[in-house]
């Protein structure tokens, strides 16, 4: 994008010199937002940097600079960190495909089908979801325990059996994220399909999931980051340390205060958050409307 | 056709179904009387154990040579730590519960009220261990724990600015300042508090929490806590509104930072943070805690062992694992020297006591009492905490410390 | 309707059929064998849930009706095993007395009573021991400390025996077979309830062992009659029975614990709402978990919605670090950022006051009402990524047409943003933000790792504080010190629920006005 002009007024005036001056703006803001954002991240960066010092005893931040907790986390016999990365990828990621696909079943049939008791389901599915959890962890254990002896593959102990539990929270809040996007994209498609001879499975899944991509991304995403977030749950199932999950063993690592190696502990946080970003970086381009760029809805 | 393909399809299912399910209901009767046979004559047994995760690769060891002894193979299984206790009471009688848990002494009055603890049988061991472990590992007068080791807490000094212990309170603050550090003396607080820290303060004000009765045993009807006016007065002069040597805002991790930077002459802290100090360069020395009071300083012992379970399967292995193994010399240094903290065998502990640090804690917790594990313990920390922060603030001290005896008395009475 | 038909006629070709049938019939195998082991044990409710609903996803399936349910099963299947179970158990628990002292069943708590009251003698002597079994039955064959070999079992005292000894100990008997250790560990709970009655006289006590190896001397001094149901402690004569709500009870009343679960009915209930120590600050903490909650619900939508407005004009530049940055905090660990953000707000050290305000001190976590401040600008920071991710998707549902009419009738960026994508983006995320509001009011994790509650409310007979939200209240009071009352946290649960049900049923009751008109 080249200028004809080249006097600063003229520079001023056209349609890029206001286009800059008004994401100056924008940035400064964004700035501000991620200084806000990242301020207490540097404090885990930190830490993490630093072998032998505390999480939050000091504001010399950087005082000291080595990668010790990484290589000691790294080669730990008693944290099996790479382990936990893999069991947690695979659970996140399948935990998040699974989620979407079942929450996007049911968003196709809230939103193009009428049925009896649709709005209650709708609004009961969200409401299911509200009730307080300070008991489901004896539940869930009580639960998987007999599910156990009935059939081991999903189980106390079990990898696919803590998918299972949460794929029990895949039907709600995000259902209806999903269910508002869904009524975005216009009949006139479905009927244009069915009149081509199309059955309603056919449409749902080659020309409805592509329309609605961007909230699948979303719902994926959310997914993703809550299954490698939760420790409450998955310690409960999983017992065996190298079945467990990245927030189980990072929890587990500082649960004694007094023993607690809050500098490995950071350096593996960081760590786990990069399969984070990288998703979303993959992602991201999907959540902002990729394959759907306006017209061609 | 719609009808004939529909119809197609339940011939079909149902076809399919008896089809597999016959295949698996003969295989599936004979599992069924497995379960329900009688259990099976082979003679070896498994023992699970539950331990804190940190302390599961000390075991590994010991548990691969009792199972070379005795053939009696053993299960190690790390928990965590913050969920081990209650998981424990929960899932004791449920069947998936373990045979022994690795726990601490004032777990004991949990244990007992919830019927999930068997009695374990010392026997001429018992005058084996250091009389705090055996106490502590006693309630009610049965023995029910086998201790591993013994936790108190001690004065860290920092010798290369305080060359020589003190020999009370004041004269250690009056080192601590000639040595010319911004904190002379630092101790875990926090806005709620920390009267396990402050306890040898207390009792050295004459002010234990409960009195004991005639079989030794911690007695909850006498509070003994309402003695501490005097400790308070002190307490009160010590903080905001005095010479300001402790304040609820030092957290654990200000303490330790202060004190491995060299910031700090002295730290109220126990074995566990002794190996930040060493690796962050300071001349460590371990000294029993001066006392402020007219008494000596009694720092709480919290002592650490493993516990049977009462609806185990395999008590007479679970004794003979605990009383017979792992009440030797060799494992109990093994613990050591994964965790640091004092074992509770005699022996054990004079062995490792050639290290200046250890022996230092040692002297210091000759004076230490166990914390009491009795349920109304648990009423006196809901309050405690809160009233000496209040005091530390600047509250009036006797004042706090009255409502907190009354407080204290009435949920106890109450429950 | 006839569009379905249309559809239906053209939806399943032989190979989706055959395809149908293969897991159907996979399915209905399996939930046929499975409801035989359950029989097998005796489990016939379940065994009856297993099959009723096999049959109700083959019949779904099956069938060409039922459409909306052959999407929605798959989900529901899940919902319904592992999310209404939960909720089903908490129901289940707030009508019984499961706390500390009652986990138990009865005849758990007669053996452990039993168990806690075996009190060695105190000048016993150890006697060397061997266990030794003549047809089933199991006797000791034991060393007196005088050298002496005696034989008894649960009936016959112990009498001298003549034996074989090896270095010291008796080690066998005449008609009877020396168990090894290994054969021991086959019967330890034979072994360990043994017990020899020393001699005649039941007050002498009688010897056990606990490991095997070794017998001491023992008395007991509870004794229970099964059939009577009387606990009898021997030593002082007085008898405990059944007080009715799940323990032992003597005749003044004393309650000795380990009890066991019963069912309590409403007791728990009437407990949440009328203990005396919990009304007075009940009201308050409800006000401020509302207050809480919404004003959460609001500053991290405004913070989401400003962040994916700024982020939305495609000229702008770097927007995808800025992106990565925002999602940032909710890529870590939450109770780590709370954490670390209780650490930057303490007074006297904190970052906050030190570095940002430049040594100011400023009591963030110990006055009252900053504490309030201090609570909501962590679950802000921690919130908004979810809500920037949100409506950033949501956006992309307003169609560029509708965008593009409006700019070309000269519709301003402020106009076009408050009166066409706001409305629409309201609308959306109505749902989001009343399960948000539903998420914060029970946000138990953020109010205790940043305050912990607190400042403590002095005055109060609970330990409770002025940042406390009412299942943290409940948390306190329900598991304080030693004791764990699941019943009572339990029914606190359910009312809670009913609490955040109740103001979402018509928030969304609200909303559903303004989606009708789109």
């Amino acid at each position: 994008m080249s200028t004809h002009d080249s006097t600063a007024t003229r520079l001023e005036r056209s349609p890029r010199g206001r286009k800059a001056k008004r994401h100056v703006w924008r940035h400064i803001i964004a700035l501000v937002l991620s200084a806000y954002a990242l301020l207490p991240l540097l404090y885990v960066v930190s830490a993490s940097l630093n072998p032998t010092g505390t999480l939050t005893g000091s504001n010399r931040l950087f005082r000291v600079v080595g990668l010790d907790s990484y290589r000691r986390l790294l080669a730990s016999d008693q944290f099996p960190f790479l382990t936990w990365f893999k069991n947690s990828l695979i659970i996140g990621v399948t935990t998040a495909v699974l989620s979407v696909f079942l929450g996007a079943l049911a968003a196709y049939a809230f939103s193009r089908m009428r049925f009896r008791g649709r709005r209650t389901g709708l609004l009961t599915i969200v409401l299911v979801q509200m009730f307080p959890q300070l008991l489901a962890v004896v539940a869930i254990f009580l639960l998987l325990s007999r599910i156990g002896d009935l059939v081991p593959a999903i189980g106390l102990n079990t990898q696919a059996g803590l998918i299972c539990v949460y794929l029990g929270a895949a039907l709600g809040v995000n259902t209806y994220l999903m269910y508002g996007y869904f009524n975005t994209v216009p009949s006139e498609i479905d009927e244009a399909a069915r009149v081509d001879g199309a059955g309603h499975f056919r449409i749902f899944f080659t020309i409805i999931l592509r329309l609605v991509a961007p909230i699948l991304a979303v719902v994926g995403l959310l997914s993703f980051i809550t299954s490698m977030n939760d420790f409450v749950i998955a310690s409960v199932i999983l017992i065996d340390p190298e079945r467990q999950t990245l927030a189980v063993g990072l929890y587990r690592m500082v649960s004694n205060p007094n023993y607690a190696d809050w500098s490995a502990f950071a350096a593996g946080a960081v760590m786990a958050s990069v399969p984070v970003v990288a998703l979303f970086l993959f992602l991201q381009k999907y959540i902002v409307g990729g394959l759907t760029a306006g017209s061609s809805k | 056709m719609l009808m004939t393909k529909k119809s197609i399809a339940v011939g079909a299912l149902l076809a399919v179904g008896l089809l597999t399910t016959g295949c698996s209901a003969s295989s599936d009767t004979p599992t069924a009387s497995a379960t329900s046979a009688a259990p099976d004559t082979t003679a070896t047994s498994t023992l699970t154990v539950w331990v804190d995760a940190e302390r599961a690769d000390a075991l590994a060891q010991a548990a691969t040579d009792y199972e070379a002894q005795t053939g009696i193979s053993v299960d190690i299984v790390a928990r965590d730590n913050s969920t081990l206790k209650d998981d424990f009471i929960q899932q004791a009688s449920s069947g998936s519960g373990p045979d022994i848990v690795m726990g601490a002494h004032d777990w004991l009055g949990e244990l007992t009220t919830n019927g999930v603890v068997a009695p374990l049988e010392l026997g001429d061991k018992a005058a084996d261990f250091l009389p705090v472990a055996l106490d502590a590992s006693t309630y009610d007068g049965v023995v029910y724990e086998l201790p591993y080791a013994v936790e108190n807490l001690a004065m860290l000094r920092n010798a290369d600015l305080v060359p020589e212990p003190a020999a009370n309170f004041d004269d250690m603050i009056a080192k601590g300042t000639a040595a010319g550090v911004e904190f002379p003396f630092v101790v875990e607080q926090g806005e709620n508090g920390n009267p396990y820290h402050l306890y040898p303060f207390q009792t050295a004000f004459g002010a234990p929490v409960f009195g004991r009765d005639d079989s030794g045993s911690y007695d909850p009807t006498q509070l003994t806590l309402g003695d501490g006016a005097a400790f308070a007065q002190w307490l009160g002069t010590q903080g905001n509104n005095g010479a300001k040597t402790m304040s609820t805002e030092i957290t654990g991790d200000i303490a330790k930072e202060k004190f491995t930077t060299g910031q700090a002459a002295f730290w109220l802290t126990g074995p566990w943070n002794v190996n930040a100090a060493v690796e962050a360069g300071i001349n460590v020395a371990v000294d029993a805690i001066p006392s402020p009071g007219s008494e000596a300083a009694q720092p709480f012992a919290g002592v650490k062992g493993f516990f049977v379970n009462q609806y185990s399967e395999n008590k007479v292995a679970a004794n003979d694992f605990l009383v017979n193994y792992l009440g030797t010399v060799d494992v109990q240094v093994a613990l050591f020297e994964s965790g640091g903290v004092l074992p509770a065998l005699t022996a054990a502990a004079d062995q490792v006591s050639s290290d200046p640090i250890i022996a230092g804690f040692k002297a210091a917790g000759m004076d230490a009492v166990p914390m009491p594990a009795i349920p109304a313990m648990g009423r006196v920390w809901e309050f405690w905490g809160i009233a000496e922060a209040g005091v530390l603030n600047g509250e009036d001290p006797d004042a706090t410390w009255l409502q907190l005896t009354t407080d204290v008395q009435s949920a106890i009475d109450g429950s | 309707m006839t569009d379905l038909e249309r559809a239906r006629t053209r939806n399943t070709g032989l190979g989706g059929l055959i395809v149908k049938i293969a897991v159907l019939g996979g399915l209905d195998a399996i939930a046929v064998f499975l409801a035989a082991v359950l029989v097998g044990r005796g489990d016939y409710t379940v065994a009856g849930l297993v099959i009723v609903g096999a049959i109700i996803l083959t019949v779904i399936y099956l069938s060409e009706r039922f459409i909306p349910a052959k999407y929605i099963g798959p989900g529901l299947v899940f919902l319904a095993i592992f999310q209404v179970f939960v909720i089903g158990y908490t129901v289940y628990i707030a009508f019984t007395n499961y706390s500390t002292g009652h986990i138990l069943t009865q005849d758990q708590a007669v053996e452990a009573l039993l168990s806690q009251s075996q009190s060695r003698l105190p000048d016993s002597p150890s006697y060397p021991l061997m266990v030794v079994e003549s047809g089933t039955q199991l006797s000791f064959l034991v060393t007196a400390p005088d050298g002496t070999a005696l034989l008894g079992d649960a009936e016959n005292p112990l009498k001298p025996v003549d034996a074989t000894f090896d270095d010291g100990q008796a080690v066998a008997v005449d008609g009877y077979t020396s168990l090894r250790f290994a054969d021991i560990l086959g019967r330890q709970d034979e072994v360990s309830s043994l017990a020899v009655p020393l001699s005649d006289s039941a007050a002498d006590g009688s010897l056990r062992t606990l490991d095997g190896r070794t017998a001491y001397e023992y008395t007991s001094s509870l004794s229970f009659d099964s059939t009577t149901g009387v606990l009898t402690d021997t030593t002082t004569g007085e008898s405990y029975r059944d007080g009715g709500e799940g323990s032992f009870v003597g005749e003044d009343g004393t309650e000795i614990l380990p009890g066991w679960q019963v069912n309590v009915g409403l007791d728990n209930f009437t407990r949440a709402v009328s203990e005396p120590s919990i009304r007075g600050p009940l009201v308050y903490v409800t006000a401020w978990t509302i207050a809480f909650a919404a004003i959460s619900v609001g500053i991290i939508f405004a913070l989401g919605l400003l962040m994916a407005l700024l982020f939305n004009d495609p000229s702008m530049r770097g927007r995808t670090a800025y992106r990565i940055v925002m999602v940032l905090p909710y890529a870590f660990p939450a109770f780590l950022g709370a954490m670390v953000w209780s650490g930057m707000l303490s007074q006297s050290f904190g970052f906050i006051n030190q570095v940002v305000l430049g040594g100011a001190s400023i009591p963030w976590l110990t006055d009252p009402t900053l504490a309030k401040v201090a609570v909501l600008m962590v679950n802000l920071w921690l919130g908004f990524p979810y809500m920037f991710l949100v409506a950033t998707g949501a956006l992309q549902a307003i169609p560029g047409e509708v965008r593009e009419a409006a700019r070309m009738d000269g519709t301003s960026r402020w106009q076009m943003l408050r009166h066409i994508e706001l409305p629409l983006l309201l609308i959306s995320m109505a749902p989001i933000l009343i399960a948000t509001f539903a998420f914060n009011f029970n946000n138990f994790n953020v109010i205790y790792l940043v305050t912990g509650g607190g400042p403590r409310d002095t005055g109060a007979g609970i330990p409770v504080g002025h940042t406390d939200i009412l299942i943290s209240m409940v948390y306190k009071v329900a598991f304080t010190g030693q004791n764990r009352d699941y019943g009572l946290a339990s029914a606190f649960s359910i009312i809670i629920f009913i609490v955040v049900a109740a103001i979402s049923i018509i928030s969304f009751r609200r909303t559903k006005t303004l989606e009708e008109i789109s």
